[in-house]
């Protein structure tokens, strides 16, 4: 332990033959409380598969809460992936302990794409509305929108079963099912299989993150801003994918705790992880002021009958309760709290600010999605000619909120059964790269950087 | 691959002073030759003050020309220090160690020169103060609602901040510069050093300013383009500025264009003062990434701006981007801008032989600085060219031999001053590379050598 009154550095202490046969027990051992945690999500699953059977072929404006619900499991399960590829290429070694934790939610993408269908096929025609589609025909929000999410599906389950072939190969020789034999596509770890891996996440990782931006553009365009008379706002595409970057970050601090203290990866989870996201988690709230800033300035100062209706509608009318909440638990808390390094070196603290920025986060796909699908009968308009009222969840809503969330996490928790939730290969990996030695009369740990 | 060589703290001091107390030939042949265009150039703002705006290609309805481009292609450059220096100050990234300086100093002299293109364009350039606060000479208030008065002291907060980091970053330095020199020299940078020498608690003190300088200018830095975007954006009547994206848009392309620019000048240092043992391939590699990122981003920026331009199908937005795209000249100018702005650099960065190549990077640098200052030409004249839709107040703009010649000394002017400047201060940071060595080591994996940083908890 401590000498000189210095801390030792924080070396990942397990041996590679240990981190091996710890992931793989932990994966295949799951306790009672597993599955209570899973009889009860599906449960809510159920629930909320009977709300939205009881929303649906009802008026579209009462389809917002299901669209925000959409939008809302969008951004934070398929964005988490991108905590993974984005560090991954900037060769950040401290994302190793999340790194599978977050492109396992890839898996969760299934779940979002099956909950899709019913909103695309509620969708209304582009007839007599202004689409990013311009001149394209009616139908083209719904196949192109549809043909992208599944793009992004299928690349966010490439990239998860790239990154986990090496432990597929491990699973399958300690015994593992058929699955895992078929999963491992015969790997043996060769020098050319493991280039060809790399090329793998490499590419699949740089195909998933413009995958993400541009379907954070069509979603956000086709199924909010587009319904809206007279909103024409060239930034909202890129908020959507911010505000879904900052979601990722706080998805992935929740994860990140629960798996360090519950999930028994205590010793696997360092601070540094915590402390390095929480950076980044700082830029992205300060970033959401500045985007929603550079919307709403533009709009204000130019002072148009119908902008000023578009501000209304999403910001200070009918969802103004929502747009406070949202600004202050995306923004004004969340800097607030993070500016503080005491609290960013804490995890528990970081999950609970993470919680706070979600909760933050649905309601602002409340005030933008549920507002705008409220004027989706609205045609051959060029501006919103007066804000609707607020339309308040019913019960319908309050089931498909709460039983769409806990299917996505309930299908994130089986597919770790099935996947270890920790990287067994970059843990070990991380361990070839980590020294420590002395520096001057201080201990400090040497961090290899491979090109 | 690195092709570093170890270094001692006297080699590092030695070379590195070098050019300070020194002085090489081509310094003064390359000195003279920008201070004679800068002194044509200032001739040509005495022609401007004497005979008017009339000397410019200016004319209605396109009163925003050359100056105006200018001054946000400069405003674009100076985004690179703060870029550079403070976000990856805070990232602890080693390989920003010798490019930090010339990046913020390139700040400082392209903010000054992008200071002068509004006052230039004024006409009445004298009466430049009059957009700021104080109303007991004239009784009136600057109208505080203007974008254009926001601009000056959104400029003047980054000119001041930016001046601050580099004063502190520069101390231990000045230090090493006093104890290497005599007489008046050592007079000037003993009371510039401020009694530095070197104990724990002033590098605490030193560390700590720059980091909290890091962080108070990062907000400003962004904050001063999205102003100058707002310039355009708030302006209700012209096509193709009112749009919500204007702000980033602008910050990214600045960014852009910004590293490019750190990137042109520390080849071209690297050159000029033999600093091969500092400027190194993985440095430009390295920035040559960054770049790759930044470029890309700017271009999903730059789709949105032109795709929203089109999204309502208003005639006047429709027809911008007509004439950028099928009217000649301004498709001949738009492809330009496209090919080097991004289609043949951005390709280019995807092989790593070339971000490792000094003349290539080179090359591709000052493409994309061709590109982006065509951008700005591309934003600002078609729009205000075709602003109404009668063709009797359409109109086009034709850059004077004034106006060439004041925009052809401000390159001269920011290269003259950084070669000054290289010649009374180190230009590459002494203290932080030699931190970078005592922070770096290597690791044996196998029968492999890997290159190691040490982080200290």
């Amino acid at each position: 332990m401590s000498t000189n009154h210095h801390h030792e550095p924080n070396i990942f202490q397990l041996e590679p033959v240990e981190v091996t046969h710890d992931v793989i027990a932990r994966t295949r051992s799951r306790g009672s409380r597993y599955w209570g945690i899973v009889g009860l999500l599906a449960a809510l699953l159920v629930i909320g598969l009977v709300g939205l059977a009881m929303r649906m072929g009802s008026d579209t404006t009462k389809l917002g809460y299901y669209a925000a619900t959409f939008s809302f499991l969008f951004t934070t399960t398929q964005t988490a992936p991108l905590v993974s590829v984005a560090f991954r290429m900037a060769k950040n070694h401290w994302r190793r302990p999340i790194a599978r934790a977050s492109e396992l939610f890839a898996i969760v993408g299934l779940f979002n794409l099956l909950i899709f269908i019913p909103l695309m096929l509620a969708l209304p025609s582009t007839e007599g509305r202004w689409t990013i589609w311009i001149q394209a025909a009616s139908w083209s929000p719904h196949v192109f929108d549809t043909m992208m999410l599944v793009s992004l599906v299928l690349c966010g389950l490439g990239l998860l079963w790239a990154g986990a072939i090496p432990d597929f190969a491990s699973l399958r020789d300690q015994g593992g099912n058929r699955i895992h034999r078929t999963l491992a596509m015969g790997w043996q770890g060769t020098v050319r299989q493991w280039k060809i891996q790399r090329g793998l996440l490499g590419f699949l990782g740089a195909f998933y993150f413009m995958g993400i931006i541009w379907t954070h553009y069509v979603i956000s365009s086709d199924f909010s801003m587009s319904l809206v008379p007279g909103w024409v706002d060239s930034i909202y595409p890129t908020f959507h994918a911010l505000s879904g970057l900052q979601a990722a970050l706080a998805t992935m601090l929740i994860t990140a705790y629960v798996l360090r203290r519950w999930g028994g990866y205590k010793d696997y989870i360092p601070m540094e992880t915590f402390w390095g996201m929480s950076k980044i988690f700082i830029a992205t709230s300060l970033l959401w002021f500045y985007f929603w800033w550079s919307a709403f300035i533009t709009y204000w100062y130019g002072r148009q009958v119908g902008e000023q209706h578009v501000l209304q509608l999403i910001n200070f009318g009918p969802y103004i309760y929502a747009f406070i909440i949202a600004f202050l638990f995306c923004c004004v808390f969340a800097v607030l709290l993070l500016m503080w390094n005491p609290i960013r070196k804490n995890p528990g603290a970081l999950a609970a600010i993470a919680v706070m920025v979600l909760v933050g986060l649905f309601f602002d796909r409340v005030r933008l999605f549920v507002s705008s699908w409220s004027v989706s009968d609205l045609r051959n308009q060029h501006q919103l000619d007066h804000v609707p009222g607020t339309v308040l969840p019913e019960a319908p809503d309050i089931m498909i909120i709460v039983g769409l969330i806990a299917g996505a996490i309930l299908v994130y928790m089986l597919a770790s059964r099935l996947i270890p939730v920790m990287s067994i290969w970059e843990m070990r990996e991380l361990k070839l790269y980590q020294r420590s030695r002395m520096l001057v009369r201080k201990k400090v740990m040497v961090l290899g950087k491979p090109e | 691959m690195q092709d570093r060589k170890d270094l001692t703290d006297k080699q590092i001091n030695d070379t590195l002073t070098n050019s300070i107390l020194r002085t090489p030939l081509h310094w003064y042949i390359l000195t003279g030759f920008f201070a004679t265009i800068v002194l044509l150039g200032f001739v040509a703002v005495g022609i401007l003050a004497n005979r008017g705006l009339g000397m410019t290609g200016m004319n209605r309805p396109v009163y925003w020309g050359f100056f105006i481009t200018n001054f946000v292609f400069w405003i674009g450059i100076s985004h690179a220090g703060v870029m550079l220096s403070a976000i990856l100050r805070l990232a602890q990234a080693e390989w920003r160690r010798p490019a930090t300086r010339a990046a913020e100093v390139l700040t400082v002299f392209a903010l000054g020169t992008a200071a002068m293109m509004p006052i230039v364009h004024l006409g009445r350039m004298w009466r430049f103060y009059w957009v700021f606060p104080y109303d007991w000479a004239r009784g009136i208030w600057p109208d505080i609602r203007s974008p254009l008065v926001w601009d000056p002291h959104a400029l003047s907060t980054y000119l001041i901040g930016s001046s601050l980091f580099i004063f502190v970053a520069l101390i231990p330095d000045f230090a090493v510069l006093r104890d290497k020199t005599s007489g008046m020299a050592h007079s000037i940078y003993g009371a510039l050093s401020m009694g530095f020498r070197g104990t724990v608690r002033q590098w605490r003190l030193q560390a700590i300013a720059g980091i909290i300088l890091s962080a108070l200018l990062l907000p400003v830095f962004v904050s001063v383009h999205s102003i100058v975007s707002w310039d355009f954006g708030m302006a209700m009547a012209i096509p193709a500025w009112h749009t919500t994206i204007f702000a980033p848009y602008f910050v990214i392309g600045a960014v852009h264009s910004g590293v490019a620019g750190v990137i042109t000048v520390l080849i071209l240092l690297r050159w000029l003062f033999r600093w091969d043992d500092f400027i190194r391939r993985e440095h430009i590699d390295a920035l040559g990434r960054l770049l790759f990122v930044v470029a890309n981003a700017w271009l999903f920026f730059f789709a949105l701006e032109f795709m929203f331009g089109l999204y309502h199908q208003e005639g006047t937005e429709v027809v911008v981007r007509d004439l950028w795209l099928f009217q000649t000249p301004w498709n001949v100018i738009f492809l330009v801008f496209i090919f080097t702005g991004y289609i043949i650099p951005v390709p280019m960065w995807l092989f790593r032989s070339v971000r490792r190549s000094f003349p290539l990077m080179l090359f591709t640098t000052i493409l994309v600085n061709i590109g982006m200052w065509l951008e700005r030409f591309l934003l600002i004249i078609p729009s205000m060219g075709r602003k109404h839709s009668f063709t009797f107040v359409w109109g086009d703009f034709a850059p004077s031999p004034i106006e060439l010649m004041i925009v052809t000394a401000t390159f001269a002017l920011v290269f003259m001053l950084m070669l000054l400047f290289a010649k009374v201060f180190p230009l590459i940071p002494i203290f932080d590379i030699k931190e970078g060595n005592v922070l770096r080591d290597e690791i044996q994996i196998g029968r492999r050598t890997v290159q190691a940083v040490i982080r200290e908890e």
